[in-house]
């Protein structure tokens, strides 16, 4: 079951069956026909389309008329799951191509053969026929199969189609009329409309006719609708006025409302109010049932007739009119809500009546009232005016009369007071000018006593500067004189500084020649002694002496040209060791010496970091005479060489302290000449 | 062999006494290994005669032999002084 359903699904899904092409169309719809079974059997529904053409007998009106029964649209699987293969049939009966193999060319002699030829090509037609009948059938049962025999088998689809067609046609016959007729262009064909659908009052029976789902049934439909909409407005009228006539009744209350809040009466108006939103209220409520105009069938009757008016007064402010009117109009509401207006409303015209009549007595008498207030409130008024205007002139009077009394008390106070001062005025005057002159005659005395001192001052001054004068110049000279002592000792002692640096030059330059004209080592210590008392105790002097290795002054120092010859050994030497390997045995100190009679020598200051370039370099420093540079590229060797020439060095570095002890000294010397000066 | 160790010790004695100069280290050195080399390779030799004509019905191989004993060893204590002083130097360093 699920599975046919879910086919039929597909079937009608897959495509949309207006937009494809003809052809296809039809295909698909025999498919769908396929699924859905031969339930259709339109031998049924023959009849029923006969009927469907225009009959012209029946009325619009003829409510006896069944309407046409429900299209039966329930599909239901003709294959139930038990019948249905689960796997194709082999397809070798379907394959069995229907032309015969050309055996029949070969002619045999015997009968025997002959007739067992007719009967395996009789058998071959029929099982070949059969076999296409089969695969046809399954394919319309089978989509894999449908699929695979049409491609596959010739003149399958052909068949296929051909079968699907006609049994939809069988199925819809007018949608196979439709579209065929379409190609055939049977335009003179008549469109048939069922009795049902035609226009007609009746709304629910409507859409049974339009359930073919073909446009022509839809278009039907809305002619239907059409005219039923003709029909109400003619049936419509009568309830119009009623209608209006509620309208009028619920309009009333409104304008009395108006006039109300034209009289400005804040409670009167509220209470109004309420009263309006009970009136429409009535109203509304009061509405009998929907009055309905008689079909055409029915007896025809009279509209009941309308409602009583709810009372309203006019000028209604006072309360207990207010009270009375909304009595009635509670009656007249029920009355209204009976239904039973005919009988009561001459009682009630007659009841309004009455309570607007009280209405407007009750308006007079209460006029009269406010008239006679009025006048007894005006005489009051004039009465109190005359009073007050009394009063405010007599006020004044009294008050004119205090003031120019009080002027005159003020004005004569005044005068006393400006007496008063000026008599004392004149008094401070008086005293101020005797002041002033007693003041004057004691400055001029001040004066005088003041120059008097000055006079005996100056003279006192002048006597002075004369004397200390004297006195300063013998000072002066005294001062001169012990100066010129000081400058004669003074004298002395550079004297005798002069004579200690001119010594210490000497015995510096001693040293230094004894160093220079030796051509051997010899020791200096002598000079080196006298050097030192002659510097006394010098700290430079002393630290310099202290520098040099007690051992240089002791034996003495090796000369340049000695150091020369020492260092052509050593550099023998130490090329023979030039290039040993860090572990040296037998064999590599033999290599070296070897290997380094062959090597080449280098010349000047040559670049590198190897033995052979340190040691011409040294040659050469030695040969410019620059010991330092010498013994500074002699250091930088290592290893064997290093050792092999440590004696040399020592002897060069001992030399070179001895040379800056002397500088040092000799520097000191100077300095302290240039001292003295 | 017992010989040698009295030869090698009496050398470095006479140069404590004299200090050589630091150019003059490897050519003592050399010196003496090669003073070494010739007492020990005769010793060598003498050792191996004596055997050859005790032993050997003076066949000539026992001699070389001994020579070869001889200055094997020299070569190994010229080569062992050799690398510590090699040694000595680095420590200094």
């Amino acid at each position: 079951m699920l599975r046919t359903s879910i086919r039929s699904v597909r079937a009608l899904g897959s495509r949309p069956a207006a937009a494809v092409a003809g052809r296809q169309w039809q295909a698909s719809a025999a498919r769908r026909a396929v699924v859905s079974g031969q339930r259709f059997y339109a031998d049924d529904k023959k009849p029923l389309v006969d009927e469907a053409r225009l009959p012209a007998a029946e009325t619009l009106t003829a409510p006896t008329t069944p309407p046409p029964p429900p299209p039966q649209t329930t599909p239901a699987a003709t294959i139930t799951p038990e019948q249905a293969p689960l796997t194709p049939p082999a397809p070798g009966p379907a394959v069995v191509p229907p032309p015969p193999p050309p055996v029949a060319p070969i002619v045999p002699k015997k009968k025997g053969f002959f007739r067992r030829l007719r009967n395996f090509l009789l058998k071959l037609v029929l099982l070949g026929v059969l076999g296409f009948g089969g695969g046809v059938w399954y394919s319309r049962i089978n989509d894999n199969f449908h699929d695979f025999f049409t491609q596959y088998v010739p003149y399958g689809e052909e068949a296929v189609l051909y079968l699907e067609e006609l049994d939809f046609r069988k199925r819809f016959p007018n949608v196979a009329n439709r579209v065929t007729g379409r190609r055939a262009d049977t335009a003179s064909e008549q469109v048939s409309i069922p009795a049902q659908s035609g226009a007609s009052w009746r709304v629910a029976d409507g859409d049974h006719a339009g359930r073919q789902s073909s446009g022509v049934a839809q278009k039907v439909v809305a002619a239907k609708d059409a005219v039923k909409d003709t029909v109400k407005d003619i049936v419509k009228p009568e309830p119009a006025a009623v209608t209006k006539a509620k309208k009028e009744t619920a309009a009333l209350p409104k304008v009395e409302a108006k006039d109300a809040a034209l009289e400005k009466k804040v409670k009167g108006v509220e209470e109004k109010k309420e009263e309006v939103a009970v009136i429409p209220a009535a109203a509304t409520s009061s509405k009998p049932k929907e009055f309905r105009a008689p079909d055409v069938n029915e007896p025809s009757v009279w509209p009941p007739a309308s409602p009583i008016d709810p009372l309203s007064v006019p000028h209604a402010d006072d309360a207990i009119v207010q009270q009375l009117v909304h009595m009635l109009n509670d009656i007249i509401t029920v009355i209204n809500y009976d239904g039973a207006a005919d009988k009561y409303s001459q009682t009630i015209w007659k009841a309004k009546d009455e309570v607007s009549k009280v209405g407007e007595r009750i308006l007079s008498i209460k006029s009269a009232a406010e008239e006679e207030a009025a006048k007894q409130v005006k005489a009051r008024i004039d009465s109190f005016d005359k009073h007050a205007n009394d009063l405010v002139s007599r006020l004044e009077a009294i008050m004119l009369a205090q003031e120019q009394q009080w002027r005159q008390e003020f004005e004569a106070e005044v005068e006393r007071l400006k007496h008063n001062y000026d008599d004392k005025i004149k008094l401070i005057q008086e005293r101020e000018q005797k002041l002033s002159e007693q003041k004057l005659q004691n400055k001029l005395l001040e004066q005088a006593v003041e120059l008097q001192r000055q006079f005996s001052r100056d003279i006192k001054k002048h006597v002075e500067e004369e004397r200390e004068g004297r006195l300063g110049r013998i000072e002066s000279l005294s001062r001169a004189v012990s100066e010129l002592e000081k400058l004669t000792t003074g004298l002395n002692e550079v004297v005798d500084t002069n004579l200690r640096t001119q010594q210490l030059h000497v015995a510096v330059e001693a040293v230094r020649a004894s160093l220079e004209d030796a051509h051997h080592p010899r020791p200096f210590i002598k000079e080196l002694v006298a050097l030192k008392e002659i510097a006394a105790d010098d700290p430079v002097v002393d630290a310099a002496i202290a520098s040099i290795h007690p051992s240089a002054y002791q034996r003495g120092i090796s000369t340049s040209a000695e150091l020369i010859d020492r260092f052509r050994r050593v550099a023998a030497e130490v090329r023979k060791a030039s290039l040993l390997p860090e572990d040296a045995g037998v064999a590599s100190h033999a290599s070296s010496y070897l290997l380094s009679k062959v090597m080449f020598k280098k010349q000047g200051l040559a670049a590198g970091d190897d033995v052979e370039s340190i040691l011409t370099r040294t040659q050469t420093f030695l040969e410019e005479g620059d010991l330092d540079n010498a013994a500074r590229e002699m250091n930088t060797l290592g290893g064997w060489a290093k050792t092999l020439s440590r004696d040399w060095l020592s002897e060069v570095r001992k030399v070179l302290e001895v040379q800056q002890a002397l500088d040092v000294i000799t520097t000191e010397a100077r300095l302290q000449s240039l001292k003295v000066e | 062999m017992a010989d040698t160790a009295p030869a090698t010790t009496t050398s470095p004695t006479s140069g404590v006494v004299s200090r050589p100069v630091s150019e003059a280290l490897l050519n003592e050195k050399w010196d003496r290994c090669f003073s070494n080399l010739i007492i020990k390779s005769s010793l060598g030799l003498g050792f191996g005669v004596v055997f050859s004509v005790l032993l050997f019905k003076r066949r000539a191989w026992p001699a070389f032999v001994g020579v070869g004993f001889g200055a094997g060893r020299a070569y190994e204590e010229c080569n062992s002084s050799l690398k510590q002083a090699a040694k000595e130097i680095r420590k200094q360093a």
